[in-house]
């Protein structure tokens, strides 16, 4: 069962031996910005879920970070 | 007085060489060969009362069997403490002084002191298991070897406070846990001269020696997201207002599993982050910047992923061991595969 | 720069009908110094009571503690936070020596709050059970955190500095028995002697993680996680630069006491002149995005650097993951050449198997290790409590738990819920070994 970890933090998450990482936004919001409206910020995490459902989707030999665009 | 165990090999149980290293376990009673010394050292705490003997050999090609037979002899008597060796380095002699070690510390709860030379390959093995002493090369060291298992045996039966693994002189049982400085040098005292050494290029000890990261199998990718079952998992506190299971907000043990099959979006005030590691305003005002579920229905609307799984797991990751966490990481992912869950979404924070 | 810390060496403290200092007794004059602190109107209820090293006394929930102190002139000892912003680490300022304010909490406690036992096995967890401890146990009427597990503890902090400075007052112009001074000579205009010893810098990382105002640690009262690091002397942090905030758990705090008196400091100006050229201290955060993180960490690199320093000594005031925080500028300064020693805890879980730290490195080769944030304690039951012990219970501690106390009124609970147990400062003996 693949799993996907969306962690502000990837370095922690690949010291833990997360395999498939996306970064996220930040530590208390890993899915928002509080500097943004809540529409922005739905659309940025819809964004952000699309790369991680991506990423279970995508076969891989070694712990990778999908990167997301700014 | 305390009673003691002592585990030899045909060898040093003065059953013979290599020749007898096919004999079965035998239970003696009172001290056999280096065990005299350890009788004497022990005393006037406790005193060896029986000695077990196995060949090598029989041991080695049937452990089980053989545990089996040592721990139904030992059913018969009462100990305190169970002494194996030394096994100085002769490696399978070292690996049954752990293996039996191992087997008695867990049927009969007694304290199980073991000694290898560092090279022995049972050291790797079962120093995180059992007290195993720093031990010589060969039987040349035998005086001085039992000397320090007997001494540290006898402080553990008194129930002493025991000192750390380089101090006392076993090998590192992994256990990294507070100790005072023995010559009362401070923080800042220890630092400033560590630094020193390592700007003269002189060797330094670092307190903590870094762990090497974990590694951990890659699992298969989702193969058609539009019949995936995606479950949503993270360690940034979002519970039920109210907190339900009474997750803590720090050094968490505990996990909850939360009905969301009804709901298309995680509501502020209904739900609320009882992380205590990050300023919680952003998420208790929207929840979903933790756990995305109003993103997630907008996809499973689009079609783009099967469903989404009714529950949504949640526990605390701020001051949260790496062995609670993985406890509870293995229970989540148990109720996950039951379920016949494709994948997982989990954001921390 | 040249400061000089007269001090004044308290053997023991009473109360009486007037506030003085002589011979080593402190006399409080306790109405006069309830009125210092009902001057802020937020305080609704206040007492003061003693605590003294070896008294079988329990001290919870402590939220700052804070040296006596004055400046001869008169002027702020915390400049930013008590009064407008001013000058410090020059000229004389009065400590007297032995003897620590607490700011305590009448009922209420939360998330960062301490316990301090000032006898038995809890006592040597922690330097401040070795202090006599005047404890200002107060209520205010700041109900809008009241059931909050974060807690800015505003007006109670902020009367503990001034409780602290009213106290000092009668040593204001006594000469002291002890003068410690601290010259700290401008980097462009040092001897050819210093600068053939090796430079160092002191980089302390602030605790910084809240967004909003009130709950982190200051610097002239401006908020540390607002800032870039920022080049400052020591001369500034031992004389009141910095103030302690409210967020961290207990054991890995650095409190408002332990800033003026850091000891890796003042290790580090009694080696300046000697074994090495320091430099100055960059003072740097912890923060909550990686970016954030990312750019401190150059900052830090790039001041270290731009000072010439070749040695660094890396404080952290958390766990968690400021470990991040911690290990991007260790790795940063010694991809530009410094040779690092950290100082800071570990949480390796009640058994001692858990990774150290959440991120790590293999070029975080010198690490001093001051505690387990989890490490588990029992600690017996103390005749006396000063404060509330449900409140380590109750109110979300980060050490403590709902049946953390028993009923006869022992108390089980982790490393992390006692006050500055892990002093990353380097004021402590207490460090973690293999077993």
């Amino acid at each position: 069962m693949p799993v996907v970890q969306l962690a502000n933090l990837v370095s922690i998450a690949k010291t833990v031996g997360a395999n498939r990482i996306v970064p996220a936004v930040a530590i208390p919001y890993p899915l928002g910005d509080m500097n943004k409206s809540a529409e922005e910020q739905k659309s940025l995490r819809k964004q952000r879920v699309e790369v991680a459902m991506q990423a279970l989707l995508t076969t891989i030999e070694e712990a990778t970070i999908f990167e997301v665009k700014k | 007085m305390k009673k003691a165990v002592h585990y030899l090999n045909q060898f040093f149980g003065q059953i013979g060489g290599e020749n007898q290293a096919d004999i079965a376990p035998q239970l003696h009673e009172g001290h056999v060969g280096p065990g005299m010394l350890l009788h004497q050292k022990l005393a006037p705490v406790a005193e060896v009362t029986h000695t077990v003997i196995c060949g090598d050999n029989f041991i080695g090609s049937k452990t089980d069997e053989a545990i089996e037979q040592v721990l139904t002899e030992l059913e018969t008597i009462e100990f305190d403490i169970f002494i194996a060796g030394p096994a100085f380095l002769a490696g399978r002699y070292g690996l049954a002084c752990g293996a039996l070690g191992k087997a008695v510390q867990e049927r009969f709860r007694v304290p199980v002191i073991a000694s290898m030379n560092e090279e022995n390959p049972a050291v790797e093995m079962y120093a995180h298991e059992l007290y195993i002493f720093s031990g010589g090369a060969n039987a040349a060291a035998m005086r001085k070897d039992v000397k320090k298992v007997a001494d540290f045996s006898k402080r553990m039966l008194q129930a002493d406070k025991l000192r750390p693994a380089a101090e006392e002189g076993y090998f590192s049982r992994g256990k990294r846990l507070e100790a005072f400085d023995g010559s009362n040098r401070t923080g800042a005292e220890r630092a400033v001269e560590m630094l020193l050494k390592k700007l003269n290029d002189e060797p330094f000890h670092t307190e903590m020696p870094m762990p090497v990261p974990a590694k951990v199998a890659i699992a298969p990718a989702v193969e058609k997201m539009e019949e995936a079952t995606i479950a949503l998992v993270s360690s940034g506190g979002i519970v039920p207002k109210g907190n339900p299971d009474h997750i803590q907000s720090a050094s968490a043990t505990k996990w909850g599993k939360y009905e969301v099959d009804a709901l298309y979006e995680l509501e502020a005030g209904s739900w609320e982050t009882i992380h205590g590691g990050f300023d919680p305003s952003a998420a208790n005002q929207d929840p979903n910047v933790i756990v995305p579920l109003d993103a997630m229905r907008e996809l499973e609307q689009e079609a783009k992923l099967g469903s989404i799984h009714p529950y949504i797991y949640s526990t605390v990751g701020t001051g949260t061991t790496q062995a609670e966490a993985a406890r509870m990481g293995t229970e989540i992912a148990k109720d996950l595969q039951r379920a016949n869950v494709s994948a997982v979404i989990l954001t921390s924070t | 720069m040249h400061l000089e810390i007269g001090k004044f060496e308290v053997k023991d403290v009473q109360f009486g009908s007037k506030t003085t200092f002589a011979e080593g007794l402190l006399t409080i004059h306790k109405e006069e110094a309830l009125q210092v602190i009902y001057e802020d109107e937020r305080i609704t209820t206040a007492d003061l009571v003693l605590a003294k090293p070896t008294e079988p006394v329990r001290i919870t929930p402590v939220k700052d503690a804070v040296e006596p102190r004055c400046k001869v002139t008169g002027e702020s000892v915390y400049p930013g936070v008590t009064t407008k912003v001013l000058p410090v680490g020059s000229g004389r300022t009065h400590a007297l020596k032995g003897v620590s304010v607490l700011a305590v909490g009448k009922h209420w406690g939360g998330f960062q709050d301490g316990l301090i036992d000032m006898s038995g096995p809890g006592a040597k967890q922690t330097p401040f059970s070795q202090l006599l401890n005047i404890c200002l146990v107060a209520d205010t009427n700041e109900t809008f955190e009241k059931q909050e597990q974060q807690k800015k503890n505003t007006a109670l902090r902020l009367a503990a500095l001034r409780l602290a400075e009213y106290l000092a007052e009668p040593v204001r112009k006594k000469v002291p028995e002890e003068v410690e001074r601290y010259s700290f000579p401008p980097l462009a205009k040092r001897t050819q002697e210093l600068l053939t010893l090796p430079a160092v810098v002191y980089v302390l990382q602030l605790q910084s993680q809240m967004l909003e105002h009130g709950y982190n640690a200051t610097v002239y009262g401006h908020d540390a996680g607002r800032m870039l690091p920022t080049l400052i002397t020591p001369n500034e942090v031992l004389d009141g630069a910095v103030v302690s905030g409210s967020f961290m758990p207990a054991s890995s705090k650095i409190s408002t006491y332990q800033h003026v008196n850091n000891a890796t400091l003042k290790r580090l100006m009694k080696e300046h002149g000697t074994t090495i050229n320091f430099v100055g201290v960059i003072l740097s955060n912890l923060n909550v995005q990686l970016e954030e993180k990312e750019r401190a960490a150059l900052m830090v690199a790039q001041l270290a650097s731009s000072l010439g320093a070749e040695g660094a000594i890396v404080a952290e005031e958390g766990y968690g993951n400021p470990d991040t925080d911690f290990i991007l500028t260790y790795e940063q300064l010694e991809q530009t050449g410094v040779k690092v020693v950290g100082i800071t805890n570990e949480c390796t879980g009640r058994d001692g198997r858990s990774q150290p730290l959440v991120d790590l490195s293999a070029k975080a080769d010198a690490i001093i290790s001051t505690g387990n944030v989890s490490e588990h304690l029992k600690l017996p039951p103390m005749e006396r409590v000063i404060g509330e012990l449900e409140a380590v219970a109750r109110d979300g501690n980060a050490g403590g738990w709902n049946e953390s106390i028993k009923e006869d009124g022992s108390v089980e609970i982790e490393n992390n819920a006692i006050f500055c147990a892990d002093s990353s400062t380097g004021d402590h003996y207490k460090t973690v070994k293999d077993y």
